[in-house]
């Protein structure tokens, strides 16, 4: 048994290291080493909740975003309903659905960053697929072997997405549109038009250009299966056997119609529901669709940095002492639990709370005309990496659709109010409230609460999903998902080009632009790598490769600085 | 400024690019704007930092961040990061002309080969190369450990290696949100960390929250010529945030000059009543805007200060007027303003009384 340490795990938001103990799996082939347990370190605390303690409520719109600057808009959006609620009020319809467009444009963003940019580039070497992997050839390198083609692309289109916040929003990070039962930007017929055209390129792309490139992924992995299956001499299915956990998968649900909005709000106060008014449905998914209600999160924080006295509570009695030098606890976050068991949060948890296991997207592009239907049946009922990054293209798809039908939609209430008429002005906050806040980061489900006393905020307790995802064991000992997931990852002690080369020993690439002549993809890989220092890339302590394991951890798109935020009183 | 002389030539307007200097460049480039300055004086940059034999070694550590700053950098547009790091490179190496050795959001390596590359290829890059981005609070002992290090140690060593120190985003600054009441894990910007630890270097403040890309592409490409930006008294370069937003380029000021203030969400008008910080901000986004140029918060609610120290603490309430806030009334002006702040305060209270007394309503009498 070995101790293998990825610190710190890049192309995630913020600091996590990763320590996994390994076992031996000795088959005909030889003896291959495996993770056997795995933790999650998170290493940073910022301590936002005690900041937020004192100050304006509608503050925490602002200051919340600022909790993590890749999902700033949902923390926002999180904040507005935790204070709609408090308010008591409605938003308008143009209100809602003016929010829905400019969220919906974020989520393409986030969703197209994390594809491309974050867990992109070890799929795009796994299935010898050049476009995915970064442009470490430069211009020439895109031009000759499409290297990084894919990948610069998003960079370009990306930035349209946010155009489409700023529009909505001022700016992207950090907007400053959304008013406690409202919006403070009018719907005009000029950003109107802009969000459309803007969406229309975004739509072209992720139709012909973001699901093309993942089902060239897809349609590597049985090779992927066979090849590895046979140099381990193991049952490896493909990149569906990579990162299974509980198959406990929850969501609180995502872009509310304005129609039923009762039904919205039913479940901020906490009753069991769906919440169908929804695009995304809030649910439980244990096998099989649950309601959800948020009376049922507890948090345990027995291996966090926190006292064990207040280890189980509800967010709105999370009342936290933080102990730096704990024995045994290991990291920042805590461990949040739905009826005490682990789920999974994110796109997958929001796909199958909404579709179930068979998921059939048909979508028309309002402007073109054009139809498309993406297709997926779930390969791994417990999650799996190739299933989460489906889930994100598949609502890449939807939503970019979804973003143009609301702008088209919002016409008609282009001269209607866009805050409730019962907010007098801008000096007016309740004197004594307490509001929910439930709404689906990219990352997964995403809780705000805040309790309003004497006009300014008592307590603000945020549970976010990487919290849910990546936190550490709890009480009762059930390791989290990232945790779980990892458990069984195969950690080869060869490195990548050689990997690749046992993957594709095939001379096929033709790199005589860069003075090489016709090589295999590995030898390609190594050529690009080398120049820029990343021959031993992934490659950690003892000559394991954690290409395999560190994308399972990315295949959850952690985000550090959001689950380390907690709460001293 | 003029950056176009237009002159008269065989009865034809010519018009003529002010030469590149080090001395201009960053007016130039503040004046244009970094889409058509670095468009218009492409051909000169590259020609100037192409001799180079070796790339600008980047190494860009995040400490208490929300990673906002590098998003906001990925927004970059003309040139865009695709670009910069493929189309400009160094001779024929085909290496780009910057490169991070170490960016944690972004780059390929991870664990142990991330830190060795910074060790590395980043501290034995060319002497006057090696440029250090910070983005991020740094706090007390114990709160930020990166590969089992602290971050304050990774940032010491950093910066005693460094030729240039660029603080990105309000928190790298001035501490931002991390370091607002009651500061829970000691945080403070990194120029103060530095004194602090007794290494004597400048360093370049580029504030909002998060950093505008325009300011830290142009950033960069200024200090790739040599060209070190002139700064203010909070280590801001001036030509970016030289500029009052209210008084000097605030498109909603005409309505404030009759008097129109937003009141209510939806309504048109100055937003100086409902809380706007443009007449105690300084900085050009409301030339600038974001993200290509599209738009920038006071447009879609109102400005927040985020690029000035002190923020958020002296900054909010964000829902209260200016001339409200303790910080700006009390004895604090030194900390916050240039000076002229309180007089500027004292003149908003005054010209708002004023208004409200031509146009005969008693509630623009704000407070």
């Amino acid at each position: 048994m070995a101790t293998v340490k990825m610190d710190p795990v890049t192309r995630i938001e913020g600091h996590l290291g990763v320590t996994m103990e390994t076992k031996d799996i000795t088959t005909s082939t030889g003896t291959w080493t495996v993770v056997d347990k795995a933790y999650s370190h998170t290493n940073l605390f910022r301590g936002w909740e005690i900041i937020l303690k004192g100050r304006d409520p509608r503050d925490a719109f602002f200051l919340t975003q600022r909790i993590c600057g890749v999902c700033p808009a949902p923390h926002g959006e999180t904040a507005i309903q935790a204070l709609d609620h408090a308010y008591g009020m409605t938003p308008p319809p143009a209100a809602i659905l003016a929010r829905n467009i400019l969220h919906g444009a974020y989520y393409v963003y986030d969703h197209m960053i994390h594809t491309y940019l974050l867990i992109g580039p070890e799929l795009g070497v796994l299935a010898k697929y050049p476009p995915m992997v970064p442009p470490a050839l430069g211009k020439d390198g895109i031009k000759a072997l499409g290297l990084g083609s894919s990948y610069a692309a998003c960079i370009q289109m990306q930035r349209k997405a946010n155009k489409v916040v700023a529009l909505w929003g001022g700016k992207f990070p950090h907007h400053t549109s959304e008013y406690p039962s409202g919006m403070t930007v009018k719907p005009t017929l000029d950003r109107i038009a802009n969000t459309i055209s803007n969406m229309t390129e975004l739509w072209d792309f992720v139709v012909n250009v973001m699901v093309p490139d993942f089902m060239a992924i897809v349609s590597k992995n049985d090779h992927i299966a066979e090849t590895v299956s046979t140099l381990l001499d193991i049952d490896f299915n493909g990149l569906q056997d990579l990162g299974p956990t509980y198959g406990n998968f929850l969501s609180y649900g995502l872009f509310p119609d304005y129609n039923d909005y009762d039904k919205w709000v039913a479940v901020q106060d906490g009753e069991e529901g769906y919440r169908d008014n929804a695009l995304i449905k809030a649910g439980a998914w244990d096998g099989d669709f649950k309601k959800f209600t948020h009376t049922k999160i507890k948090e345990y924080v027995k291996y966090s940095r926190y006292d064990d006295s207040i280890t189980g509570r509800h967010p709105s009695q999370g009342d936290v002492k933080v102990v730096k030098d704990k024995p045994g606890a290991y990291g920042w976050m805590k461990a949040p639990r739905y009826e005490d068991k682990v789920y999974e949060v994110g796109p997958l948890a929001r796909m199958i709370n909404t579709y179930g296991l068979n998921w059939k997207i048909d979508v028309t592009n309002p402007v073109t005309g054009e139809s498309f239907t993406f297709k997926w049946k779930v390969l791994n009922p417990k999650g799996s990496v190739v299933d989460r990054v489906a889930a994100r293209v598949a609502q890449t798809v939807l939503f970019a659709t979804k973003t143009m039908e609301w702008a088209v939609e919002l016409k008609q209430f282009m001269h209607d109010d866009i805050v409730n008429a019962k907010i007098p002005d801008y000096s007016y906050v309740p004197d004594n409230a307490e509001g929910m806040g439930l709404w689906d980061a990219p990352r997964g489900a995403l809780l705000h609460y805040t309790k309003i006393r004497n006009k300014k905020i008592d307590h603000y307790q945020c549970i976010v999903p990487s919290t849910w995802n990546l936190g550490p064991r709890d009480d009762m000992g059930q390791p989290g998902p990232v945790e779980k997931a990892l458990e069984g990852t195969w950690l080869p002690k060869l490195d990548v080009p050689t990997v690749a080369n046992a993957l594709y020993p095939e001379k096929d690439i033709d790199a005589s632009a860069f003075g090489l002549g016709t090589v295999s993809w590995g030898d390609a890989l190594a050529a690009a790598l080398t120049p820029l220092g990343l021959a031993q890339l992934n490659m950690e302590e003892g000559g394991y490769n954690t290409s395999l394991a560190i994308t399972v951890v990315r295949s959850f798109d952690p985000c550090i600085a959001c689950g380390v935020h907690f709460i001293i009183k | 400024m003029n950056t176009k002389v237009l002159k008269r030539k065989g009865g034809r307007l010519m018009e003529i690019k002010p030469k590149l200097t080090r001395r201009n460049f960053m007016k130039l480039a503040a004046a244009m704007g970094a889409t058509a300055f670095l468009t218009t004086y492409k051909s000169e940059i590259v020609e100037a930092v192409e001799q180079s034999k070796d790339y600008w070694h980047i190494n860009w550590l995040n400490g208490a961040a929300c990673t906002g700053c590098t998003v906001s950098f990925a927004q970059a547009s003309e040139p865009d990061l695709v670009q910069i790091l493929t189309e400009i490179t160094v001779g024929n190496s085909g290496l780009p002309i910057a490169l991070p050795d170490y960016m944690e959001t972004i780059h390929p390596a991870s664990g142990k080969l991330a830190e060795k590359l910074k060790d590395e290829r980043w501290v034995n890059g060319t002497p006057g190369k090696r440029v250090l981005i910070v983005e991020g609070a740094v706090q007390q002992e114990g709160f930020c450990t990166i590969a089992g290090k602290d971050f304050r140690d990774h940032l010491k060593e950093a910066a005693e290696v460094a030729d240039a120190i660029i603080a990105v985003g309000q928190c790298a600054t001035y501490g931002g949100i991390p370091a607002a009441k009651p500061n829970p894990t000691g945080a403070m910007g990194v120029s103060d960390f530095l004194k602090e630890v007794g290494i004597n270097k400048p360093v370049i403040n580029i504030p909002l929250c998060p950093v505008h890309p325009d300011h830290l592409v142009l950033t960069i490409a200024a200090i790739m010529i040599g060209a070190m930006p002139d700064l203010d008294n909070y280590g801001r370069p001036k030509a970016f945030f030289g500029k009052n937003m209210h008084d000097e380029i605030c498109p909603y000021r005409p309505y404030y000059d009759r008097g129109v203030f937003t009141r209510r969400p939806g309504e048109e008008g100055c937003r100086y009543v409902m809380g706007c910080k443009g007449p105690i901000t300084w900085t050009d986004c409301a030339l600038r805007k974001w993200n290509m140029h599209t738009s920038y918060c006071v447009e879609t609610n109102m400005c927040l200060g985020c690029s000035e120290p002190g923020w958020p603490d002296k900054f909010s309430p964000f829902y209260k007027p200016v001339a409200s806030l303790p910080a700006v009334l009390g004895v604090d002006f030194g900390t916050l303003g240039q000076g002229l702040l309180g007089a500027a305060a004292a003149g908003i209270v005054i010209h708002g009384v004023k208004r409200a007394v031509t146009s005969g309503k008693k509630e623009e009498k704000e407070e």
